[in-house]
């Protein structure tokens, strides 16, 4: 029933199978596991993302995980070159020494991660890949078969979209999955006003 | 002009015993509203949060289904010749039962598939900007998750995302749930 919706290229039909959707029929739900895959970055608000997540899928009150899997993704940002001009040290030492460095943020990172699943006593997948974050994200995405990506957001205004460049708006657009974007409320007496 | 403001209103399709639990569910448990539409997509947006996010714990998750409903402009006005006429009532009275009729079209088609996944579902109905109305709706419902399609009326094949998703994802108070189409499915 579903594989009749999802036959692709023979025939002209909109998204979906018209008469199995009358019948609410539009497709199983799946076997197995639901995967999420979560989006860490050490900021505030991957960790709000990560405890909204574990309180509302993952504790005991709310099922405690059952059906569900979670994967946190970490993506280490590459050290491609370095130039250095100066006496004393060269180009190779330093992006070896900007490496390590990398290594070991990530590491804490990801300990971090670990660390606030073990206390809502959650077992997860963390991984950390190496890369820009969307393409990063694309391919765990990819490689997890996730039905779920979460993000947090750090709530940018168009001007500042525009200006770094939105993961969460190029995730949502783009991810193979279903996305969810997990925001921190505002605080009530904001220090900061936001414009939109 | 008037101000367009959504109003929340719970329609009579799915109340009582629901309404009670309603309330006891609003002090703990999951409240997912699921925005629908004419689209097909945003049914299946409906579906598959049923199937993937309330999964085993319907007890504990309350569903809301959202349907904004187009506004009628109460005066319609267009200059001809010079002289601004106004549509006659009868024909906005049409207009209006026409939205409303849609509407419960949409909200029962809804219901059905919450029905045949054995979910009770809330519903409701908002009228005005699409955008600004599943906004204040999810506020004043207080969602813990909102959910959408990823397109709905608007479908732009080259569009990866629509405009009310985009914005609801930006704009919205509580986390938003996009849910992108089936895959081999048309772009």
């Amino acid at each position: 029933m579903s594989a009749s919706g999802s036959s692709r290229g023979e025939h002209i039909v909109p998204e979906f199978d018209t008469e199995n959707v009358e019948k609410g029929l539009f497709h199983q739900a799946k076997e197995g596991k639901i995967t999420m895959v979560l989006a860490f970055d050490d900021s505030e608000h991957s960790f709000y993302a990560l405890e909204w997540t574990l309180n509302h899928f993952y504790s005991p009150a709310t099922g405690g995980g059952m059906g569900f899997q979670l994967v946190i993704v970490h993506a280490k940002r590459a050290m491609a070159a370095a130039n250095v001009s100066g006496p004393g040290t060269s180009a190779e030492e330093v992006l070896q020494d900007a490496e390590m460095d990398q290594r070991k943020l990530a590491a804490r990172t990801v300990e971090k991660a670990r660390a606030v699943c073990s206390a809502h006593s959650v077992e997860a997948v963390v991984e950390i890949m190496e890369g820009d974050a969307k393409h990063v994200l694309m391919e765990a995405v990819a490689k997890h078969h996730a039905d779920i990506l979460i993000l947090g957001s750090h709530g940018y205004n168009s001007v500042q979209r525009a200006f770094m460049g939105s993961v969460s708006d190029h995730m949502a657009h783009h991810a193979q999955c279903s996305v969810m974007i997990v925001k921190r409320p505002k605080p009530q007496k904001g220090t900061k006003k936001q414009t939109h | 002009m008037e101000e367009v403001t959504a109003t929340v209103v719970m329609e009579g399709a799915v109340v009582g015993p629901e309404v009670a639990e309603a309330t006891t569910a609003e002090k703990k448990g999951f409240k997912v509203v699921v925005a629908v539409d004419d689209s097909e997509n945003s049914h299946y947006a409906l579906s598959w949060a049923i199937d993937n996010i309330l999964a085993n714990r319907r007890e504990d998750c309350q569903l809301v289904v959202l349907h904004v409903q187009h506004f009628v402009e109460t005066t319609f006005m267009y200059p001809v010749a010079g002289h601004a006429v106004y549509a006659p009532t009868l024909s906005m009275d049409a207009v209006r039962k026409a939205h409303e009729e849609n509407s419960k079209r949409v909200i029962s088609r809804a219901v059905d598939i919450c029905k045949s996944k054995h979910v009770d579902a809330l519903t409701a109905v908002a009228e005005g900007d699409p955008k600004d109305a599943i906004c204040e709706a999810a506020e004043k419902l207080h969602a813990d998750l909102l959910v959408v399609g990823s397109r709905g009326l608007g479908m732009i094949k080259r569009a990866f995302l629509g405009s009310v998703s985009d914005y609801l994802a930006h704009h919205a108070k509580c986390p938003v749930l996009i849910v992108k189409p089936p895959k081999g499915s048309h772009k």
